[in-house]
């Protein structure tokens, strides 16, 4: 207590340094958190790759055999594309929605975990916290695409060095998509199994009418409907003719599309992690 | 600039009706481990919550660092490092990468960053588990670890919420000589604690919270010689004896019965010198002692004099107290 407050005080003030977080520089760091998180989490990567393989294997060489016995009519069915080309740039999407949708689950653990306060109580824009969390989900979502990107290829034939970079492209903006809707799910709900039941719930419809298993056109106009609001289906069409060239939808509306969503759910997603108080 | 590292006016919070703070104020100063005790739903999480910007307050004002935590919440969190209750910590990362984020988001230069994260996981015993990830940490470890990790932005003020809570003796320990160091360095910290031993040890100031306001304030010496003295506890043989002997006591001090009929409560100064004066006044008189035994004053008592209440969780009972048999003393 005898201390000499004043110069405590003064000696306090010179020699702490008082630091500002740079918008990028937290945008980065958690980025690179959500890329080092999946780096660890092996069973992660085997997850989101499986899934689409399983797809791939049972689903789209199983069709294919049979679709192939009808000779003439599979190309007439499918564009112009033998099932398995048609399906594959459908597999790339889906395996990118399923692992960007699914990345929203991390948000629910921080806030059971407690990490969410570690971020809330730093001083770093908000904005920039959770678009860094966006931008490194989506990237992890990208390398899974990419690796199933690869195999599709393998199996459905090299479309050509561009034409791949380009799909990958529109699969880069359907993984944004998907986490910032995952993630904007996952900010308004308390647990995880409240979220596993959305997944199934949503994922699995918007899925089925994407147009990534079989066109769309042949639908009834609700399911029609439907799948014109679903913004995977511009994904899928989108990296189809990008991949491919044969789409249903010009291409530039399927971009605009899927930049829209995307614009969307990040503008909602940054504006309701802003709003975040712990009570 | 405020001479204060930490200002609360009549500081408040409700949760839908429930008010959890009912106006609290305080000053703490630079340089000061400052405590704020309580039982378990007082209001200290609450209070800490609200001068960290983690939640709005209801009413009143805080100022930390110099800057209000509703009006200027970000200048406040660049000044403050925070080691809450329960972990906030990335459990698949290492301890490094949790470092290194924490730093950007701080806005830490890269090589001022790691030479601090080295620096301080040292400090914290931690260096040699750097690069292991914190899901292999103990509850101690991650502890420290958080305390480290609070300080990596050269915080002005340090808070900490329970910051032994449900940790083994030995961790307590080494969290405790943390918190100590930080206390000879000069760190400003605010603390809350349910453990009366730990404010005790630990703060230069405490404040003694319940049912969401301050019902004492001082060091720790300060309130405790606000309990009068050694309280002395005598068994007697049965619930008569027990009245003779209360009679018998009053003179050296302030006595009362227990709730149990035969104990006698008696605050004195000096008990040492007191309890065989006691002892064989009371054998003159022709009543027995069975059990005598004495406390210093405690926080506890300070607490117990205030509430009526004891701190910890349970109910006040005079029959547990009397450890010291007749044979150690008497004879």
């Amino acid at each position: 207590m005898s201390r000499e407050l004043a110069t405590v005080d003064e000696g306090l003030r010179g020699s702490s340094r008082v630091y500002s977080p740079g918008f990028s520089s937290a945008l980065l760091a958690m980025a690179y958190r959500q890329v080092a998180r999946f780096l660890v989490a092996r069973s992660r990567m085997a997850n989101a790759v499986i899934m689409p393989v399983m797809w791939l294997v049972f689903f789209g060489l199983g069709w294919s055999a049979a679709f192939s016995t009808l000779r003439g009519v599979e190309r007439a069915l499918f564009g112009g594309l033998e099932y398995l080309e048609f399906l594959a740039p459908g597999i790339v999407i889906m395996s990118v929605f399923m692992a960007g949708f699914g990345s929203g689950l991390g948000v629910i653990w921080d806030r059971e975990f407690g990490y969410l306060k570690e971020v809330l109580v730093s001083p770093a824009p908000r904005q920039a916290l959770i678009l860094g969390r966006l931008v490194g989900d989506s990237v992890v979502a990208l390398v899974q695409g990419l690796l199933m990107a690869v195999l599709v290829s393998l199996v459905a034939g090299w479309p050509g060095t561009a034409r791949f970079l380009a799909a990958l492209a529109a699969a880069y903006v359907a993984a944004l998509a998907s986490s910032s809707i995952g993630t904007f799910i996952a900010l308004s709900m308390r647990s995880p199994e409240g979220f596993h039941v959305v997944i199934n719930l949503i994922m699995m419809p918007m899925l089925f009418i994407s147009g990534a298993f079989y066109p769309i056109e042949p639908l009834p106009e609700w399911l029609k409907a439907l799948a014109y609001i679903n913004p995977l289906y511009y994904a899928v069409d989108l990296s189809r003719g990008l991949m491919y060239g044969v789409h249903s939808t010009p291409l530039t509306l399927d971009a605009i599309g899927l930049l829209a969503v995307s614009a969307a759910f990040i503008a909602l997603v940054v504006a309701k992690f802003s709003k975040t108080y712990l009570a | 600039m405020s001479s204060y590292a930490i200002i609360a006016e009549e500081l408040r919070k409700s949760f839908n009706g429930f008010e959890a703070v009912r106006g609290v104020s305080f000053k703490v100063r630079y340089g000061e481990v400052y405590g704020f005790l309580g039982p378990n739903g007082a209001g200290k999480t609450t209070t800490l919550s609200m001068l960290t910007t983690m939640i709005k307050p209801s009413g009143g004002r805080g100022i930390v660092a110099g800057y209000d935590v509703v009006e200027n919440p970000v200048e406040v969190r660049k000044r403050i490092g925070v080691v809450f209750q329960d972990p906030t910590v990335d459990r698949d990362l290492t301890a490094w990468q949790n470092m290194m984020i924490h730093a950007s988001i701080y806005g830490i230069p890269r090589s001022d960053a790691e030479k601090r994260a080295r620096e301080l996981l040292e400090f914290v015993e931690l260096d040699k588990f750097a690069h292991k990830p914190l899901r292999s940490y103990s509850g101690g470890m991650i502890r420290r670890f958080e305390i480290a990790r609070a300080l990596l932005a050269e915080p002005e003020v340090v808070f900490m919420d329970e910051p032994t809570i449900g940790l083994d003796p030995q961790a307590r320990a080494k969290v405790w000589e943390v918190i100590q160091e930080l206390k000879r360095q000069g760190v400003t910290v605010f603390l809350t604690t349910h453990y009366m031993d730990e404010a005790d040890r630990l703060c230069d100031r405490i404040a003694v919270i319940d049912h969401g306001r301050i019902i004492a304030e001082g060091a720790p010496d300060e309130l405790k010689s606000r309990v009068g003295g050694d309280t002395v506890y005598l068994r007697a043989i049965d619930s008569d004896s027990a009245k003779k002997l209360l009679a018998l006591v009053s003179e050296y001090g302030e006595a009362k019965l227990a709730a149990d009929n035969v104990t006698v409560v008696l605050v004195a100064s000096n008990a040492p010198s007191k309890i065989p004066q006691i002892i064989s006044s009371a054998e003159r008189a022709g009543v027995k002692i069975v059990e005598a035994r004495y406390n210093r004053p405690s926080l506890d008592d300070v607490f117990l004099l205030l509430t009526g209440r004891r701190l910890r969780d349970e109910e006040g009972d005079w029959r547990i107290w009397g450890r010291l048999v007749r044979s150690r003393l008497g004879r």
